[in-house]
């Protein structure tokens, strides 16, 4: 009888051994040295939701340092905005002027041919005692479109080809967002 | 008799066809509701306001003249070529994501959108790099594991040889985006990854060392420019 469970615990462990070894993972090293420290959270889901409710009120914002150029900005950093004015919900104020608030750089689009114009898309909006979901999710500043000059501009020049293509040089614009700029952002109290 | 005997006999030889016609029809409405039960949980999770349907199409791919109907209706079509390659819920998220984000761009701007439709038109590789991300942020929010389309593009686009004068850019690089962006700003599905034992991830892992190792310089020695992804 001992030897059938010597046989059966030896036979047990070869095959787990193999196993292993057949089964060997690529690790991905980058994660192990850099990430593995760091206290990382799990990202904000948006899973329950109701959108039954029609009330919406208007958050106006203005950005606390000039972006000069979408450029000197990086995907995933913080911009901080400031509330321009009172708002308020059924009389109340609901967020004071003055308030700060913070958005992700989600998206850099960079301006392009064909006068296609630089873009950046803010998300993430996070102001002191409003919800994420209760906002609109995003909002896209984009630079100077010039498409609507190239594309007339190239139709009406395809009579003299090649001069119609040259149009297509002709880049969009950069992304200045300055202090004094206003943008609005939705709040909706009663949406979960 | 002999007429009745006619009739079972039709009757016999008709109703498979039929059968077999409904069970293919049954199939398409499976695969139909699980692609709407997806998209619709994209598209409120991440409150698009602007309506965007789905069609699952039995054609192995879009024909050589068809316009892209996100573009031009907001319907994103999935069709047969691309859904034989969806191995979980991830990488359907992943399909979708892609092309509700090129949908929901077609209704900004002047004429309704027609020029932002133009734009995506005329810079297709900028916009192919938009949507990745984008699709991997829409993902998130929606509960999906972004690495999802890693797996999904790592099986289904192919590596050309240049991507210069090409209208797409070269999955490589691609994916090394996409990874770059997922580790800048959800570091915690890389920390905490499901997939590893994937046999597509792993083969982007084999595939990938040479990006990952630019990507970990650009960390290492606090870079800020982008990396030139081969």
């Amino acid at each position: 009888m001992n030897k059938f469970v010597k046989f059966f615990l030896q036979a047990f462990l070869i095959t787990a051994f193999w196993a292993n070894a057949s089964f060997a993972l690529v690790e991905d090293e980058l994660v192990k040295e850099t990430l593995s420290a760091e206290n990382v959270q799990k990202p904000e889901t948006h899973i329950n939701y109701n959108y039954e409710d029609t009330d919406v009120v208007d958050i106006r914002l203005s950005v606390l340092e000039d972006i000069k150029n979408e450029k000197y900005l990086q995907e995933g950093q913080l911009v901080k905005f400031r509330v321009v004015r009172d708002v308020k919900y059924k009389g109340e104020v609901v967020i004071k002027r003055g308030t700060l608030a913070t958005a992700r750089v989600e998206t850099i689009i960079t301006n392009g041919m064909n006068g296609i114009p630089a873009s950046v898309v803010f998300g993430d909006f996070n102001i002191e005692g409003i919800p994420w979901s209760k906002l609109t999710s995003n909002y896209e500043k984009y630079g100077f479109d010039m498409s609507l000059l190239v594309y007339p501009l190239k139709w009406a020049l395809t009579i003299l080809p090649p001069t119609g293509s040259f149009t297509n040089f002709i880049k969009g614009g950069h992304v200045r967002l300055k202090s004094t700029n206003i943008i609005t952002i939705q709040y909706h109290p009663n949406w979960l | 008799m002999k007429k009745f005997i006619l009739i079972c006999a039709l009757i016999l030889l008709i109703l498979p066809a039929f059968a077999a016609d409904e069970a293919k029809l049954i199939e398409q409405q499976t695969i139909q509701s699980r692609i709407d039960d997806c998209g619709s949980k994209l598209l409120n999770s991440n409150k698009i306001e602007k309506r965007v349907v789905f069609a699952y199409s039995e054609a192995e791919k879009s024909g050589l003249l068809e316009v892209d109907k996100d573009l031009t209706r907001r319907q994103v079509v999935v069709y047969s070529g691309k859904y034989k390659f969806v191995d979980s819920d991830d990488e359907l998220a992943a399909v979708l994501a892609r092309d509700i984000a090129i949908a929901v761009r077609t209704y900004d701007g002047i004429f309704n959108g027609s020029l932002r439709a133009l734009q995506i038109k005329a810079a297709p590789k900028k916009f192919e790099i938009v949507a990745d991300k984008t699709a991997v942020d829409y993902m998130v929010k929606a509960g999906y594991n972004p690495l999802g389309l890693i797996t999904y593009i790592q099986k289904t686009s192919p590596q050309r040889r240049f991507d210069m004068i090409s209208n797409k850019n070269l999955t490589s690089k691609r994916l090394a985006m996409i990874y770059e962006y997922i580790y800048m700003k959800y570091p915690y599905f890389l920390v905490n990854n499901t997939y590893l034992e994937n046999v597509h991830y792993q083969n982007f892992l084999l595939t990938s060392v040479e990006n990952r190792r630019m990507l970990h310089e650009k960390i290492k020695n606090h870079l800020k420019g982008k990396v030139k992804y081969e």
